[in-house]
């Protein structure tokens, strides 16, 4: 058997065993390990189990994921976000959908201090549900409103699956952070144009809220916004301007949170107890995924799949927007069934080399496309994520009307996936500046 | 069988604890290492390499508490449409190699940390010894592994899939 068929059998063998329910990060290590000692020998893939699984365990540039969970985890419990929904409310929630767009505000806000989308919809979706619930919110735009608007959490800096991104494609996570941060708050907008078309189309979907004088406005400003602010200066400041590694940055993050929250009197030992558990429980998912996608990348890279990947991309002799397209399109494809994080780990070494080696798109760039279009598959059917955690949050509504809610959110999406590929600066320009 | 289910998930609970302390230790080292650096001008010399271990020494300890509460991430929409006896089926299927491949990864990972330790390998900056820590994520694989095997009795006897 040559390694190209050896490779596509064991992808085949990777997807049976995921489609059988086993978890990704085993069937990626299962596969690989025995992909990798088939086409090698069989002591350089004991190796593989051994000492590259502990070196990945060990990797100072992967120390930075627990830091940045822990520092989301903080704030979720420490009820910042809704302090940021307080403030938000009070600005626009007099609009038509007012309360969904101050919900958007809030995720992205929230977002700057918190890198995970899951974390961001769990925590706005507690704060923002009830309110929209009480002013008779359509409950499919309330609820997609938020599976939605978490996704903005993963654009906007600090960014686990940024982190994950530079891992596998080697990039600079300083530069991945400063280059999602524009087409973050485009997205925002967006999905608060959508929320405003919609409700202005049919008002009993999403009625207005009170309107607030000036004076409560900016009382309420001093809540959340003025902290969040602070953090993101100091942990990410920190970062782009050159002071702190990555980890460093999250650990400063998680400090400053907990500062905060301690200043304001919030800080028990129970918050701590609760957002630790939770940080561990996530670090270890995430990082044995990264660890199985690491002798499962090996596995892929000796089977030459990706050569051949590039090569075939090379011959078709299309428009590079046209390849890049049809990239997306399957990224969009498998992102409604695997996780984000493990679509990305597991595509990013057969897909990378095409876009960037053969068709020059810059691997930031790339980074922030896909980022994007893994967001789209947190909100769609059957595995959107974030759906499953709105639908934990709110549990009275069935799945099917909060997938039938997204819609106006896909669109937006959409539209800023278009603008990005037409104007790549809107990602590449902030990260341009570093040097 | 209830002994092991009950030893299972007390010495998973145990390594997650650890883990969460042995987290805010390696975040309070960097941020002093931060503060040493810039008023002090004087950093914590290994703080890189220490991070590292610490680090894995964290995911290794809470691999198995992750198991237990199913959050390894897995895809179970097309196994949930299968009627009860196939899915049982199914998880035997899956979960038998899965044991067994974490068995082996277990025992790989000890035996490179004994070799580390006979021979005396240390980090290159605070000449540590590291063996520890690798025997510490072995120790966490070995109960991943046991986590596996609990839940394939728990289909097998009980059949309450979770």
């Amino acid at each position: 058997m040559n390694p190209m068929t050896a490779g596509l059998i064991g992808i085949l063998i990777f997807f049976l065993l995921i489609a059988l329910n086993m978890p990704i990060a085993y069937a990626m290590a299962l596969v690989g390990f025995f992909g990798f000692a088939y086409l090698t020998t069989l002591p350089a893939a004991f190796a593989l189990v051994s000492t590259e699984l502990f070196s990945a365990f060990a990797n100072y540039s992967l120390s930075v994921i627990p830091m940045f969970i822990w520092m989301g985890f903080l704030a979720f419990y420490a009820g910042i976000g809704s302090r940021l929904y307080n403030l938000a409310y009070k600005l626009v929630g007099h609009l038509p959908g007012g309360l969904a767009i101050a919900t958007q505000a809030t995720c992205a806000l929230f977002g700057a201090v918190c890198g995970s989308n899951t974390a961001t919809a769990a925590t706005i979706g507690a704060i923002a549900l009830p309110e929209m619930q009480k002013y008779n919110y359509d409950r499919s735009l309330s609820t997609a409103s938020v599976a939605a608007g978490g996704a903005l959490g993963v654009l906007i800096p600090p960014s686990v699956i940024f982190i994950v991104y530079g891992i596998a494609a080697e990039q600079s996570v300083g530069r991945l952070f400063l280059a999602g941060i524009i087409p973050g708050f485009l997205l925002m907008f967006l999905y608060m144009l959508a929320i405003y078309l919609v409700a202005r189309r049919r008002p009993e979907l999403g009625p207005p809220g009170p309107k607030f004088s000036w004076i409560e406005r900016l009382k309420a400003l001093r809540g959340g916004l003025f902290e969040v602010l602070v953090i993101f200066a100091i942990s990410l400041g920190g970062l782009f301007a050159g002071w702190f590694t990555p980890t460093e940055a999250g650990a400063v993050g998680v400090f400053g949170v907990a500062l905060v929250t301690a200043l304001k009197g919030g800080l028990t030992l129970e918050i701590i107890k609760k957002s630790l558990a939770d940080t561990t429980r996530t670090t270890a998912m995430i990082m044995l995924l990264v660890a199985s996608a690491v002798i499962f990348g090996r596995f892929i890279a000796i089977s030459r799949i990706p050569f051949a990947m590039a090569d075939w991309a090379a011959a078709l002799d299309l428009p590079a927007f046209a390849v890049i397209s049809l990239i997306l399109l399957i990224y969009l494809v498998l992102g409604c069934f695997i996780d984000a994080l493990a679509l990305i780990l597991l595509t990013i070494p057969i897909f990378l080399p095409v876009a960037v080696t053969v068709l020059g798109y810059d691997p930031i760039w790339f980074g922030v496309i896909i980022v994007m279009v893994v967001a789209m598959g947190v909100i769609t059917p059957p595995v959107g994520m974030n759906v499953y955690i709105v639908k934990g949050v709110a549990k009275t509504v069935p799945l099917e009307l909060i997938f039938k809610g997204v819609w106006p959110f896909l669109i937006a999406i959409f539209v800023c996936l278009v603008l990005l590929i037409s104007f790549p600066q809107l990602a590449t320009f902030l990260p341009s500046l570093l040097h | 069988m209830q002994y092991f289910e009950l030893a299972i998930i007390k010495i998973s609970r145990l390594m997650d604890l650890l883990a969460g302390i042995i987290l805010a230790a390696t975040a309070t080292l960097v941020v002093a290492n931060i503060l040493g650096r810039a008023l002090l001008n004087r950093p914590i010399l290994g703080t890189y390499e220490l991070v590292g271990f610490l680090t894995a020494a964290v995911v290794g300890l809470a691999l198995a508490r992750c198991a237990l509460e199913n959050s390894h991430i897995a895809i179970s929409f097309l196994t949930d449409k299968l009627p009860p006896s196939w899915r049982r089926f199914t998880e035997l299927a899956v979960g038998l190699p899965a044991m067994v491949f974490l068995f082996f990864v277990a025992y790989n990972i000890f035996s490179y940390g004994s070799r580390l330790a006979a021979s005396g390998v240390v980090s290159s900056t605070i000449r540590l010894p590291f063996y520890p820590f690798i025997f510490l994520v072995a120790a966490g694989f070995l109960v991943l592994a046991m986590t596996v095997i609990l839940s394939l009795f728990r289909q097998v006897v009980g059949g309450e899939a979770k």
